[in-house]
């Protein structure tokens, strides 16, 4: 097991920069999941520390040894790719010995090795068949066993769940998790999911265009997003922006748009005075709207007309037409009679709201982690 | 990379890939590139091997080759007409006979099998059964025809009945190679377009035409390429069919540049020759390299 | 009524058709089959008559030459199929993973001396071969097919391998193979289907071979189909033997296409 430290790792093909600067230390046993669509640099980041892209400036350290130009068999990671990446003309078995072969590793222990992989992830009954035999659920367990026997010090995972379908994804993630609990390796883990990275990671580093835009742990980049970006790829549904104006009356500061008015409580009120007359991005997570009435003395009510529901069974999520922006609420009683084009009141806290630069998008207040 | 690479230097990268390529690339310098050097070294003297003077004589041998009036009137229409006869022709049928194999039937796998033939047999073969075949006074075809009232074709006398045949022969050797392929992207084809434009119920030459043959089009360019680059340099059909004959009325190309060299024995006169070819086909290839770039990129 | 007779008629026009394509693609070689069978006498005219014999083969293998130029025909190929594929597997691995520079540069070469026809580097060739004391040799035929192959070849490969992904060599990376090591035990091995398909018809397209042998091979290293031709051009009389030997040298064509058919439409797909 190894630290891993990236300092001011850039990647350019030509003249083109794919991912700049980037600084990131993972502590010595730390999953940290790199999060972001698909072209942000993600998986160049993750390929740039396995070793199978070069790096163009910067370095690279794992365990305190700088690896720019380490080959990446010598690197000692492990890495499970999106398609598994199993060699098609081998049995599982062999695909689980090939890493120890190369190194020389005794027949013996080989076996051994295999074993305890085999009865992690109940792949025994498989270890004759060759990978097409395999389902996909199979296979991923098997690119996981190659990885588990080598006992490396760095696992990399490369988006290892999105060939599955929903199901199977929400199944594996447990198993990466619970296997997470046995073997506690430094790990790299990409992924556009969003669920992925807040259920898997110690941290989450949210990426976007070659920038990291926030590192931290999952509550943290769901409660204080950095930026408009964060807020809106973190959670979901995703969170509502709107345009809105701060005033400042009789010593009370709210956010108001068209037929929309909330009061802020003290704490936001403090920060958000200095901006007071200006125009701001709001941001509210639809499972912080509620439906009614507000119950505490820090809620600020509001209406608009409800255009589309989705019944989901355990929630109802509802689409309304507020300050002529759509915004979604999620979490309403699914019990709730709610039809199209009625109008209905609502409510939010003053806490929860969150509110970002109108220009560059970064986030003014943050709202304080616990809520609900 | 970008750091090191300024460095003049190779990185451990680059120095496998040249180690990939290396035996290719040593081969293909001995044993082609250094000929062709020699070849154009050869071109530009008086070489022949009654006369072993090898005097350097400029650009005489090239001068003579572009004035002959062989090759301008003879030699580059046939090769020219061989090429677009045969390539569109073949096409034309391939893509016909992929579009009726693309369909379950009895005895289709004895169908496949049979137009592999035409493919794995030597061209030299195909040529001498095609030539016995039409055999003025013995060949099969040319009874058959003369029973059905064609008697008077002089199938390996006259320029234009020999250059049909030989273009006839390149058809039925090439049209096989573009059924095979075609017929294989007609499979590889998505059938969600198809369902979706019967629904919209669309005539079947309609789905040909507005459907497949788009989706068919990057396949059919690189297939134009690879054959038309192919085509001109046809000889063993030629040569064993009309050996360029009759009164050198069907020389193409290489056989032209086979005769000067090797029958009239004129080395440097046929180097230049080759040169020529070479130089066109050079000229041919670029241009039909850009135009499959533009059009691939097009249709993709 | 009238959807019935069409359907009928639609029938009738693809069943034609069928037909049309084996008369067209088999009836020629049936002439020259038939042709190899009949005694010198009966082979003109070969519609009329029922004499058949076996003895036109047996007077052409008794002619050593063509049992000669069987054999070499078959090591030459089988030798030039084998170091073909031996030396162009790795230009193709390296056009189909890479990119940079150095790959470009090949490609554009590959393209170039692809569009140079045969002839205007074999017959310098012919002099290469003579000045080197290679000519109508093993080496000096041997040597020459490969290099015909190297630029048609590598991109074939490039092909194979653009068809396999390359994560699983970037596994094999990370477990331990240096490049050359994930090249060899796990992109070859993937590629592998395609690659023997290629040999097949590698080894056919040397067989049939005709205007390397023309040019190259003489009297002390003939080839099959530069031994045929001269029954052609030069004795060209001698039809039922001439159709014997061409039998002959058409068997190797005949069982791949029956036997290995899956390999030949493998290899034409690209």
């Amino acid at each position: 097991m190894a630290q891993i430290v990236l300092h001011d790792v850039v990647k350019k093909y030509g003249t083109f920069q794919v991912v700049h600067e980037v600084n990131l230390n993972i502590a010595d046993g730390e999953f940290v999941v790199l999060v972001g669509p698909s072209g942000c640099g993600k998986s160049t980041t993750l390929r740039m520390i396995a070793g199978l892209e070069s790096i163009s400036a910067g370095t690279l350290r794992i365990g305190n040894k700088v690896v720019n130009d380490v080959p990446p068999k010598d690197r000692d990671i492990a890495m499970v790719f999106q398609n598994y990446a199993l060699y098609q003309h081998m049995t599982v078995f062999d695909n689980l010995a090939f890493g120890l072969r190369n190194r020389k590793v005794p027949e013996m222990e080989i076996r051994s090795e295999v074993t305890r992989a085999t009865q992690m992830l109940g792949l025994e009954p498989l270890l004759a068949r060759k990978p097409f035999q395999l389902s996909g659920g199979q296979q991923q367990r098997v690119a996981l066993g190659r990885c588990i026997v080598r006992r490396p010090q760095v696992f990399l995972f490369d988006e290892p769940l999105s060939n599955l379908d929903a199901k199977l994804r929400a199944q594996m993630r447990i198993e990466i998790k619970a296997l997470r609990e046995r073997v506690p390796t430094t790990s790299v883990y990409v992924t556009h999911d969003q669920v992925e990275a807040m259920t898997l990671g110690d941290r989450v580093v949210v990426m976007k265009d070659g920038w990291i835009q926030q590192i931290g742990t999952p509550l943290e980049v769901y409660n204080r997003p950095a930026n408009r970006f964060v807020a809106s790829f973190i959670g979901a549904p995703a969170m509502n922006f709107m345009e809105v104006e701060l005033v400042e009356e009789h010593g009370v500061v709210s956010a108001q748009a068209k037929d929309f008015k909330v009061e802020l409580p003290d704490e936001q009120a403090a920060v958000l005075r200095k901006h007071s007359a200006k125009t701001v991005t709001l941001g509210i997570r639809p499972e912080q709207i509620r439906l009614g009435m507000p119950s505490g003395n820090t809620g600020s009510s509001f209406s608009g007309v409800v255009t589309v529901t989705e019944q989901l069974g355990s929630e109802l999520v509802i689409a309304l037409n507020v300050a002529d922006s759509t915004i979604m609420a999620s979490r309403i009683s699914p019990e709730t009679g709610v039809s199209p084009h009625a109008r209905v009141q609502m409510w939010v806290d003053g806490k929860a709201l969150q509110f970002f630069d109108h220009e560059n998008g970064k986030a003014i207040t943050c709202a304080p982690c616990t809520l609900r | 990379m970008i750091v090191r690479s300024t460095k003049l230097g190779l990185d451990e990268k680059e120095r496998f890939m040249l180690f990939l390529i290396a035996p290719a690339a040593i081969v293909l310098a001995c044993f082609e590139i250094i000929p062709i050097l020699i070849g154009m070294n050869a071109s530009f003297r008086d070489w022949s091997l009654v006369n072993p003077q090898r005097t350097w004589v400029g650009l005489k041998q090239y001068v003579a080759v572009f004035t002959d009036p062989v090759f301008l009137k003879i030699v580059l229409p046939n090769t020219f007409l061989l090429m677009t006869a045969s390539v569109g022709l073949s096409l034309a049928f391939g893509l016909a006979l992929a579009s009726l194999l693309n369909r379950p039937f009895f005895g289709r796998a004895v169908v496949r099998t049979i137009i592999l033939l035409p493919l794995t047999i030597a061209p030299v073969i195909t040529a001498t059964m095609i030539r016995w075949s039409f055999n003025d006074q013995f060949g099969v075809i040319t009874n058959f025809l003369s029973y059905l009232g064609l008697a008077d074709i002089g199938w390996l006398s006259d320029r234009w009945p020999s250059f049909a045949l030989v273009i006839m022969t390149d058809i039925w050797i090439w049209t096989p190679w573009f059924t095979i392929i075609l017929l294989a992207a007609l499979q590889g084809l998505p059938p969600e377009p198809f369902e979706a434009a019967r629904i919209d119920a669309a005539t079947p030459w309609c789905i040909f035409r507005r459907i497949t043959m788009p989706m068919l089009r990057p396949v059919i360019i690189v297939c134009v390429l690879i054959r038309a680059i192919d085509a001109f340099r046809t000889f063993d059909q030629v040569w064993i069919l009309t050996g360029g004959g009759p009164a050198r009325s069907t020389e193409v190309f290489s056989v032209y540049t086979y005769v000067l060299a090797f029958v009239d024995l004129d080395i440097g006169r046929g180097a230049a020759a080759a040169g020529v070819g070479a130089i066109i086909m050079l000229f041919v290839g670029g241009v039909l390299y850009k135009l499959v770039n533009r059009s691939v990129e097009v249709s993709r | 009524m009238i959807a019935l007779a069409l359907d009928g008629l639609r029938r009738a026009i693809f069943a034609i058709s069928i037909v049309a394509i084996f008369v067209l693609f088999v009836g020629p070689i049936m002439i020259l089959g038939v042709t190899s069978v009949r005694p010198a006498s009966g082979a003109f005219y070969i519609w009329r008559g029922t004499n058949f014999t076996l003895n036109n083969f047996v007077e052409v293998l008794h002619q050593s030459q063509v049992l000669e130029a069987m054999w070499n025909s078959f090591v030459l190929s089988t030798l030039a199929t084998i170091l073909s594929l031996g030396i162009t597997v790795g230009s193709g691995y390296m056009l189909s993973r890479f990119g940079g520079w150095i790959q470009r540069s090949w490609f554009a070469t590959i393209y170039v001396f692809r569009t140079v026809p045969y002839i205007s580097w074999v017959l310098p060739l012919y002099l290469v071969n003579t000045r080197l004391g290679i000519y109508d040799s093993y080496l000096g035929l041997l040597l020459p097919h490969i290099a015909v192959h190297v630029c048609f070849f590598s991109w074939l490969m490039k092909g194979f391998f653009d068809g396999v992904n390359p994560s699983m060599e970037y596994a094999a990376l990370i477990d331990g193979c240096t490049r050359w090591g994930a090249f060899c035990r796990v992109a070859l091995p993937a590629a592998m289907p395609g690659i023997a398909a290629l040999a097949i018809l590698c080894w056919l397209s040397t067989w049939n071979e005709f205007l390397f042998a023309l040019i190259l091979s003489g009297k002390r290293t003939p080839l099959i189909t530069s031994t045929m031709a001269q029954f052609v051009t030069e004795t060209g009389t001698e039809w039922n033997l001439m159709s014997a030997t061409a039998v002959l040298a058409m068997l190797p064509a005949l069982l791949v296409t029956i036997f290995g058919q899956k390999y030949v439409i493998r290899g034409l797909r690209m």
